[in-house]
């Protein structure tokens, strides 16, 4: 573009500021009915998750034994008289009902406990670093314990929800950015990599010796007799010859060592895996399992001795991609969490764990679409440019084909954020994710399914982390819809 | 097209194998096998202990255990569950029954509530009645599943409260009883009406999901298609525009959302685990987490590897529908 100021003579575009694509895209953005909104409320729901100590009254592990699935305690504004008042709380009271014998909860309104905004109450680290004590709400009487502020009832151990819900809030609410962001990590270099390459063929093993059939064909070929030595003529001699030309044969080498290796390595597994299948087999199955596996020996000595095997990454990447979206997610994602979840880890690692076991689920599908990108990007003129330029392949790939999927990424990484959210929702509500004592929005919702049907309706405080879940994944939802609009590049207007 | 099938056919294997491969190999992840269990039991001895191992296979390297497993699915013997102590097969075939009902119902209902509300949504751009249905499927996607099938057993619960009998029944997948008969002793139209009426609220949980992005997706597509060339011309040609809107727009546009059938089995599969586990339906998804904790692995296996296949199988007509409606696919 060039600066209108020189060109005053040419009238049109007078006037007009031009705009880069970045600046278009945040004018659409802000035009999108919900964006704003979805954006504000993200924005609280984050910022009230790390400020969870200051917001909650109580710390995390807080749990009052006595005090079990106790109803949200009642802020009142109005004394007895109905005059207007300091909001107070009154103290809860457990006692037997004398018939049924069931837990009630009864208030005991004859001292009230004035509620403080901005109070000293029980210490903590903020951040982990900085020792505190402010509380947003709570009095001299919350410490000492002498009356409850549970705004949202408590669970079956006695803690306070309102509180855990903030900390639940901060695992919820950043397991799906982290979990997106190592998914697009290995996303992008499996998908990078399967478009870069797409077409070249890497070899799996060359074989050592002049394939028979060649003699052949090539009987009558002028040229073949030059390399139709008995070894010369095998395709690990070829592999030789092109690296000796290309001098690169010390990696050469080094991939030879890497395919032998391999080789040795899965012929012996499958050698292991026969012998230990026939000792413990009889019958017909027993004979058939010999055709096979010796079959399958046999072959791989052939490749090995005279053939040679050569495989297209893409395709081995694109194969792992299918066998991953074959199992239903859901199920991969429980016996996979379900197995390692019976070990025992401090929390720190759990999380890693989960979050781990999110990217690992959900990295296929981004590889194969950033495959398609890459496929039609490496054909552009600037990635040949830069080829020309001598630009290595991962300068080509990282520095000039990805970024040009970047409005992709964005509108990806907006929806699949959700994504994890629910999914690590549902795997902590089913007990696989994220264990007591830490909480998240899916732990907390699961003790109201805990309890049993028919208490459901006596315990309806226990939906409210659910409301959280649902609230988090409709804005980001709404955001990611916004920003698909907002940086569509067809969208001009 | 006979090509392509065969093409598509030998494709599966390897994708069978893999997939049951990688599930075998995830349930080696756990610690210690089903029987390390057994040994905390004093009232088995080592001898014993060592008997049960060569029995289920479980002292071989687990690359043998995974092909004689596979060896066995290939002449349709799922293996021994070692917590049920039966054949696997016995234990899975009503799970499966029963997680089918499920599925199928919600792809029913899928298909039924979203196709009219698409098409009422394009037909009409921007009115009220499409706003609400935008809103709604916002609301759809967003709801995870299980909150939802906890709000729906609320719900139940409240009605039942408020009229005094059950009108959607609090969980489960079948009554004791049928008009005062024992379920099983009661007629076939019978104990299915039953089973439908307790399917209602799983139905609704699990398809709302996918309900919602059908719905969307059917709009945009009613939406393009009307702007093509050909739709032009048959109003050009002076067609009524029942014609042209049911014939020509309507018919082009609902080929790849019946041809996606195939794509909305895993959102489903998933969505009615949830729903299986929240409302006591006896499915595949609460079997599969009871044999995680136990380490059943034939149980696993049974369920994944059939659940892969039914995957593939949905897949595999998905594709051969939308290569049948669309030859530009076949020859690629």
């Amino acid at each position: 573009m060039s600066d209108p100021n020189d060109n005053t003579n040419l009238l049109e575009g007078l006037g007009e500021r031009s705009q880069s694509y970045w600046q278009k895209a945040w004018m659409r953005f802000k035009r999108h009915p919900f964006a704003r909104w979805a954006s504000l409320v993200l924005i609280i729901l984050y910022t009230l998750a790390l400020f969870a100590d200051f917001v909650g009254p109580y710390p995390e592990a807080k749990s009052f034994r006595k005090l079990q699935f106790v109803p949200p305690t009642k802020v009142y504004f109005k004394t007895e008289d109905g005059r207007w008042t300091r909001p107070y709380v009154c103290k809860v009271e457990r006692t037997r009902n004398p018939r049924t014998f069931k837990l009630e909860f009864k208030e005991n309104c004859e001292e009230k406990y004035t509620v403080y905004f901005v109070v000293h109450g029980h210490p903590y680290k903020f951040l982990g670093l900085v020792p505190m004590d402010l509380h947003l709400m709570g009095g001299p009487w919350l410490v000492e314990e002498k009356a409850y502020l549970f705004l949202w009832g408590t669970d079956d151990f006695g803690r306070d929800l309102f509180s855990r819900i903030w900390f639940g809030g901060r695992i919820s609410l950043t397991i799906g950015i982290l979990a997106t962001i190592v998914a697009l990590i290995i996303g992008i270099t499996m998908g990078g990599i399967s478009g870069y390459y797409a077409g070249t063929r890497v070899h799996i093993v060359r074989g050592l010796f002049r394939p028979p059939q060649k003699r052949a064909t090539e009987a009558g070929e002028a040229g073949a007799r030059e390399q139709n030595g008995f070894f010369s003529g095998g395709a690990l001699a070829e592999g030789w010859r092109e690296a000796a030309r290309e001098r690169r044969a010390p990696a050469f080498l080094a991939g030879l060592a890497v395919q032998y290796a391999f080789w040795g390595a899965a012929a012996a597994v499958l050698y292991g895996t026969m012998q230990g299948f026939l000792s413990i087999t009889s019958g017909v199955e027993r004979y058939v399992a010999m055709l096979v596996f010796g079959g399958l020996l046999a072959v791989m000595l052939w490749i090995f001795l005279f053939g040679r095997l050569a495989v297209d990454v893409d395709d081995l990447i694109m194969r792992t991609t299918e066998i991953l979206a074959a199992i239903p997610t859901l199920f991969l994602l429980i016996i996979l969490s379900g197995m390692l979840a019976q070990y025992d880890m401090p929390s720190s690692t759990r999380f890693m764990l989960v979050l781990t076991i999110l990217a690992f689920v959900g990295w296929g599908g981004l590889a194969r679409n950033i495959r398609g990108f890459v496929l039609q990007l490496r054909e552009m003129e600037y990635a040949q440019a830069a080829r020309a330029l001598g630009a290595g392949d991962a300068r080509i790939l990282f520095r000039h084909i990805i970024p040009g999927t970047l409005g992709y990424l964005i509108v990806v990484a907006s929806l699949q954020i959700p994504g994890y959210i629910l999914a690590e929702s549902g795997l902590s509500f089913l007990g696989l994710g994220i264990q007591e004592p830490s909480s998240s929005w899916g732990l907390l919702l699961s003790k109201a399914q805990q309890i049993g049907i028919s208490a459901i309706k006596e315990r309806p405080w226990l939906f409210i982390p659910g409301f959280f879940i649902f609230v988090s994944i409709l804005t980001y939802n709404y955001l990611g819809d916004a920003l698909r609009d907002a940086l569509d590049p067809r969208a001009e207007h | 097209m006979t090509a392509y099938i065969i093409r598509r056919f030998l494709h599966l294997i390897p994708t069978f194998l893999g997939a049951t491969f990688l599930a075998f190999l995830v349930i080696q992840l756990a610690p210690g096998d089903f029987i390390t269990r057994l040994e905390l039991d004093p009232s088995y001895d080592r001898a014993q202990i060592e008997n049960f191992r060569r029995l289920f296979g479980l002292d071989q390297p687990f690359t043998v255990q995974y092909a004689k497993w596979l060896s066995g699915f290939l002449k349709g013997y799922l293996g021994l569950s070692l917590s049920y102590q039966t054949d696997v097969w016995q234990v899975l075939k009503p799970r499966i029954l029963n997680s089918m009902v499920l599925v199928i119902s919600s792809i029913v209902f899928v298909y039924v509530v979203s196709i009219p509300i698409g098409i009422y949504s394009a037909l009409r751009q921007y009115s009220w009645g499409d706003r609400f249905w935008t809103t709604f499927a916002f609301f759809g996607l967003a709801v995870p599943n299980f909150f939802f099938a906890l709000l729906m057993l609320y719900f139940a619960l409240w009605l039942k409260d408020t009229f005094g009998h059950e009108i959607f029944p609090i969980g489960g997948m079948r009554s004791l009883y049928v008009d005062g008969v024992d379920f099983f002793e009661a007629p076939k139209w019978r104990q299915w009406l039953d089973v439908m009426w307790h399917a209602v609220l799983p139905v609704i949980v699990a398809g709302t999901a996918g309900t919602a992005g059908l719905m969307r997706v059917m709009r945009t597509q009613m939406l393009e298609t009307k702007m093509q060339d050909y739709v032009r011309t048959a109003r050009a040609k002076g067609l009524s525009e029942r014609v042209v809107i049911y014939k020509h727009i309507l018919r082009n546009a609902v080929i790849p959302i019946i041809a996606s059938i195939g794509f909305l089995l895993p959102e489903l599969f998933g969505g009615a685990g949830f729903v299986e586990v929240v409302m006591a339906w006896p499915g595949l998804t609460p079997l599969i987490l009871d044999a995680i904790f136990s380490i059943d692995v034939y149980i696993i296996m049974g369920s994944i590897s059939i659940s892969v296949v039914l995957l593939m199988i949905g897949n595999l007509l998905s594709d051969l529908l939308l290569a049948w409606v669309d030859p530009r696919i076949r020859y690629s």
